[in-house]
Formats: structure tokens, C-alpha cells, sequence
């Protein structure tokens, strides 16, 4: 019996949270931050560098094992798979790049002990729905994870913006948790029990189409599809994505959508019998995704919300990828799907900070909060020549330009696509990649005013870019690059989350 | 015909959710948005309980109704924390009123 460590994965930035809140607390200076915000930052840190040790152990653990790590506390279970550790490991690279990013860019913001305090607890919570292995216990971090990411979009609470982005997303959510609810109910009226392998066994014995279960699924898809921004239900997503705080848009779509996409697949799983249809379902909604991400960006000024809506799209991608593997059985598809997240990742990730990175150095030290228009960075690469690079890098990536670590992604669901033979699916992956090449048609222009423009008026009278800021930018950027040009030396992590994906499925 | 009271309990529950989200479509009011939010969730936590009940599990079933009203109210305070805060910055509830941001 070898000790469990996946659970410290969880239990160290949830922990962590409450005590970063009382350390930018505790004193004389009760509302003013300024001399300690650097502890704050540093625990914050701290916790994050701490957590990848049992990220590291369990990977270990995992890799030597071969098979899914499981963990009793009482009647709570926890596993841990490819996919919870594809989770990990992409909340957490992110989460720490953002923590490095957020300290110039939140320095002085009223409430920056609670920034950090929400971002820690949110990246425990993801990890935790990870690994969740019950389908109530499941919801139950899923909700958490939405709390605090409520908080996180309604941070600037002085700009009324802000607040409408909050609420809005908070009310489209709440509507689909309830559905997730009933799904739930659903499950356990036809199973009478929760957990997720049980509930397989039971419903493996159901020959034909047990109508509640489809119907759970339903409310699954919708509960979750608000989550994921399924395209009906994605209208909260541009404006919580822009208006949020640039690390906080960085995490929003490069992690959240993402986890609530594991959960909805982890929970349509369950329902045994039907994966084929889900995977046409999701194909379905994988082409109208890309399609209308791609038209509502071309339209964009604001470059936060051109990001936002490329989300959709991207969304669109990582939903081709696995609808092939679930339609074909072809883990080439769900690996590229995992491929997909991962990169996805690192490309908007970065994308977000370079911009936030623009609006600190061009708007904040101005003392506007105005949002970002492209215009704005007219010839900003004379001036800001690291940070022009990165954005450059990161919007070419997304647009999927070889040798670009979105290209060998894409690349990866596309020929799974082809592979699979169904007439359907090639003529999908075919639209998919005219889509690839209309999205450029937003992205380009933008790197064309950066480098091709005379310099505008904002960017001259722009302050400098700090240096802690310049260095994650350069190392997400050199990420993009490096995956680019060996996609093979990311398979250590997506070759198991795609297994896991057909393992659930039972494939 | 026998009556079974399940489906009187089901019935209340189908009538709940009804309820919710036809408020839901004509409420543009922020409070009003909460409460109807909760109504939603109480169908849900009947419903719970139900589905506990039906299947020969009501300990299961009850055990999540009570963890949900805890989970829920917590989303009920975050909303309402947040609608203070539209009152004061943007002075009105209405969500018609409140909307900026398009396209």
C-alpha cells in the first residue's frame, strides 16, 4: 500500500487561500495594502510552488502504476486519472504564471488579498472537480469553482461594467447548475446510487435507451453547456471574459471553460449506451461554436472581447476532437482534444496577459480603466518590442500558423478526423480548418498594427512594461514556440488524458 | 385507482420548476431574479429527495437536499452582495436598464 498524495494536490492552495486573505489582513493598516502586499503575493506563490511537488509525486505514482489513483475519506471519493492530471497540470502552469503576472498588474487595487485568496481557492477547486468520483460531490465543486469565479469577474465592483458582467454570468449559471441538479436527481432516481463506476455498472444493464437517463443527459449538456459556452448559451462569456481582470480572463478561458467540459463529459459518461450520440451531439455543437465565435470576432474592436469570442471557437475544436473519439473510438481524437486543451492553454493565456500586460503599461498607469481597443496599439512594437513579440506569437498560434503550437493541436484532431472514414466527420474537419483560416482574419490584423502601423498617441505617452511582468509573457511565448516545434514532448501528458477520455466512455 | 402520493410529490415538483422559470422569463428585477433562482432550487431539492426515495436510497437523497440548501444559499449571498453593489454604482435593479455591454 503506497501513500496517497493526489489529495495534497487539492488541499494545498485551498488551504493556502484563507491564510494569504488573513496575512494581507492582519495589522494596523486595515484597508491600505502598500507595504505588505509583497507577502500576500509571495504566500501565494509559495503555495502554488508547493503544489506542483505532489502534482510531481502523483504524476510519478500514476506513470509507475498504470492505472487510476483512488482515494477514500469517509464516504467521499476521489480518483485520479489522465484526465484529472491533464486538469492539474494545465490549472496550475497557468495559475502560477498569473499569480508571477498579477503582482505589478493588481499592485494598489483595493481588495488585493482577496484576488489572490479567490484565484488560490479557485485553482483548488478545479483540481478537486478533477478528481472528483461521485456525481453529487462533483457538483458540489463545480458550484464552489463557480463562487469564486463570480467574485473573481465582479472584481472591479467601482465600475458598473463589471458588475453586469458579474451578474450575468452568475445568473446563467445558477440556471444551469440547477439543470446539472436535476440531472442529478434523475440519475439517482434510475441508479439509486452516485458514483460515477457504480453508476456505469448500472447502467451497462440497461440494453435499450433508458428514457430518464437521456433525458439526465440533456439536462447535463445545458447544465454544463453554460459552463463551456455551448453557443446558445455562451452570452454571458464575452463579457464576463473582457471585463474581468486580465489574469482572471487569462484563467477564465484558458482553464475554466475547459474543467466545465471535463465535467460535462465526466457526467455524460455515466450514462453508458449512448456515447456515440453524445459524441454527434457534440460535433453538432462543435461546428456552430467555431463557426460563431469566429463571425462574432471578426466584428470585435475591443481586443478582450475579440478573445473571448475566439474561446467559442477554439471550444469548438477541443468538442471536433472528442466528438471524433467518441463517434470512431479513435484515441488519436481524444488525444488531440487533450492536446488541444493543453495548448489552448498556453495560447490564450498568454494572449490575455500580453493584452493586460498593454492595458497596465498604455491605460492603468494613466489611471483609466477604459477597455482596450485595437486601434490603441498602433506601432506599439517599436516601443514595447518583448511584449509585441508575445502577443504576435500567441495570436498566430491561435490562428494555427506551423511551426505554432495551435497548429500541431489542430493538426492532431484534424487527421484523427480524416482517419476515421465517416464521410460526416472529414466534411466537418474540412469546415473546421476553413474556419482556422477565417479566424486569421482577425488575428492578422492586429499583429499588422502592431508592427506595420505608425505609432499612435496612446502608445507614445505609454509608461514602460515592469520586467516581472515581461518574464512570464517571454516564458509563455517560448512555450508556444518549443511546443511547436516538438509536439511529442507534451504526449506524457495528453497520450493518458485521452485514454481516460475513452476509458470513461467505455471504449 | 390507487393513489400513490410519489407522484403528488412529483407533480409539485414539475409545478415548482414551471413556476421558476416562467419567473425567470418575466422577472427583470434583481431580487425578484434571486428568489426565483431559490424557488428553481427548492424543486430541485424536492426533487432530491424524490429521486433518494424511489430508488430505496432516501438517506442518500436527503443527505443531498440538505448539502444543496447550504451550497445554494451560498449563491444566494454572493447574488445579493452583488445586486448591493449594482444598487449603489449604477442605481437601479432592473436588468433591462443595466445592460452595456452588446455585440
Amino acid at each position: 500500500m503506497t501513500l496517497t498524495i493526489f489529495p495534497w494536490m487539492i488541499a494545498l492552495p485551498l488551504g493556502a487561500s484563507p491564510l494569504v486573505y488573513l496575512a494581507g489582513r492582519l495589522g494596523w493598516h486595515r484597508v491600505e495594502l502598500n507595504g505588505r502586499s509583497w507577502l500576500v503575493r509571495g504566500l501565494a506563490l509559495l503555495a502554488l510552488a508547493l503544489t506542483w511537488i505532489p502534482f510531481a509525486l502523483s504524476w510519478g505514482q500514476f506513470a509507475a502504476q498504470g492505472e487510476r489513483l483512488f482515494f477514500n475519506f469517509e464516504t467521499i471519493g476521489l480518483q485520479a486519472d489522465g484526465l484529472s492530471l491533464l486538469l492539474a497540470a494545465v490549472t496550475l502552469g497557468l495559475g502560477t504564471v498569473v499569480v508571477l503576472f498579477s503582482g505589478p498588474y493588481m499592485a494598489g487595487e483595493v481588495g488585493e488579498e482577496k484576488y489572490y485568496a479567490m484565484l488560490l481557492a479557485m485553482i483548488g477547486l478545479i483540481i478537486g472537480l478533477g478528481c472528483a468520483n461521485d456525481l453529487f460531490n462533483f457538483w458540489m465543486w463545480f458550484e464552489a469553482m463557480a463562487v469564486s469565479s463570480y467574485l473573481l469577474v465582479a472584481f472591479y465592483r467601482e465600475q458598473s461594467a463589471s458588475l453586469e458582467a458579474g451578474i450575468k454570468y452568475l445568473v446563467q449559471s445558477a440556471v444551469g447548475s440547477v439543470f446539472v441538479l436535476l440531472g442529478v436527481a434523475l440519475v439517482l432516481g434510475a441508479t439509486g446510487t452516485l458514483a460515477m463506476d457504480k453508476i456505469r455498472l448500472a447502467t451497462n444493464g440497461f440494453t435499450s435507451t433508458h428514457s430518464g437517463l437521456a433525458l439526465a443527459g440533456a439536462f447535463f449538456v445545458i447544465g454544463f453547456g453554460v459552463k463551456v459556452a455551448l453557443v446558445p448559451l455562451h452570452t454571458w462569456l464575452p463579457d464576463a471574459h473582457s471585463q474581468a481582470p486580465s489574469g482572471i480572463s487569462a484563467m477564465l478561458s484558458g482553464v475554466v471553460i475547459e474543467a466545465g467540459l471535463i465535467a460535462m463529459l465526466r457526467a455524460l459518461s455515466t450514462l453508458g449506451m449512448l456515447s456515440v450520440s453524445w459524441g454527434t451531439l457534440l460535433l453538432g455543437f462543435g461546428a456552430l461554436n467555431m463557426l460563431f465565435g469566429n463571425l462574432m470576432a471578426l466584428k470585435q474592436v475591443h481586443l478582450k472581447r475579440m478573445l473571448a469570442y475566439s474561446s467559442l471557437s477554439h471550444i469548438g475544436y477541443i468538442l471536433l476532437g472528442i466528438g471524433v473519439a467518441l463517434t470512431s473510438g479513435q484515441l488519436a481524437g481524444a488525444q488531440g482534444a487533450a492536446f488541444h486543451v493543453f495548448t489552448h492553454m498556453i495560447m490564450k493565456g498568454l494572449a490575455f496577459l500580453t493584452v493586460g500586460a498593454f492595458m497596465f503599461a498604455l491605460l492603468y498607469q494613466k489611471g483609466s480603466h477604459r477597455s482596450l481597443v485595437i486601434e490603441d496599439l498602433a506601432g506599439a512594437a517599436h516601443k514595447y518590442p518583448l511584449a509585441a513579440l508575445a502577443l504576435s506569437i500567441a495570436l498566430l498560434a491561435l490562428g494555427g500558423l506551423p511551426p505554432l503550437a495551435g497548429f500541431m493541436s489542430k493538426w492532431q484532431i484534424f487527421v484523427a478526423g480524416f482517419q476515421s472514414g465517416d464521410g460526416w466527420v472529414m466534411g466537418l474537419v474540412i469546415f473546421a480548418a476553413l474556419n482556422s483560416v477565417l479566424s486569421l482574419g482577425y488575428y492578422a490584423p492586429v499583429v499588422n498594427m502592431l508592427y506595420r502601423q505608425k505609432m499612435g498617441d496612446v502608445v507614445q505617452q505609454g509608461e514602460a512594461i515592469p520586467m516581472t511582468m515581461n518574464i512570464p509573457l517571454a516564458v509563455l511565448a517560448l512555450a508556444i514556440v518549443a511546443i511547436g516545434l516538438w509536439p511529442s514532448i507534451m504526449s506524457w501528458l495528453t497520450e493518458p488524458a485521452g485514454q481516460a477520455i475513452l476509458f470513461i466512455f467505455g471504449k | 385507482m390507487n393513489f400513490d402520493p410519489l407522484n403528488a410529490v412529483l407533480i409539485g415538483v414539475v409545478l415548482l420548476l414551471a413556476v421558476g422559470f416562467y419567473g425567470l422569463l418575466i422577472t427583470r428585477n434583481l431580487i425578484k431574479i434571486v428568489l426565483v433562482l431559490q424557488v428553481l432550487v427548492k424543486a430541485v431539492v424536492i426533487a432530491l429527495v424524490l429521486a433518494g426515495k424511489d430508488s430505496g436510497n432516501l438517506g442518500l437523497g436527503q443527505s443531498i437536499a440538505a448539502t444543496v440548501i447550504v451550497a445554494d444559499t451560498v449563491v444566494a449571498v454572493v447574488a445579493l452582495a452583488l445586486a448591493v453593489q449594482v444598487r449603489i454604482r449604477i442605481g437601479t435593479l432592473d436588468l433591462s436598464k443595466i445592460s452595456s455591454l452588446r455585440g
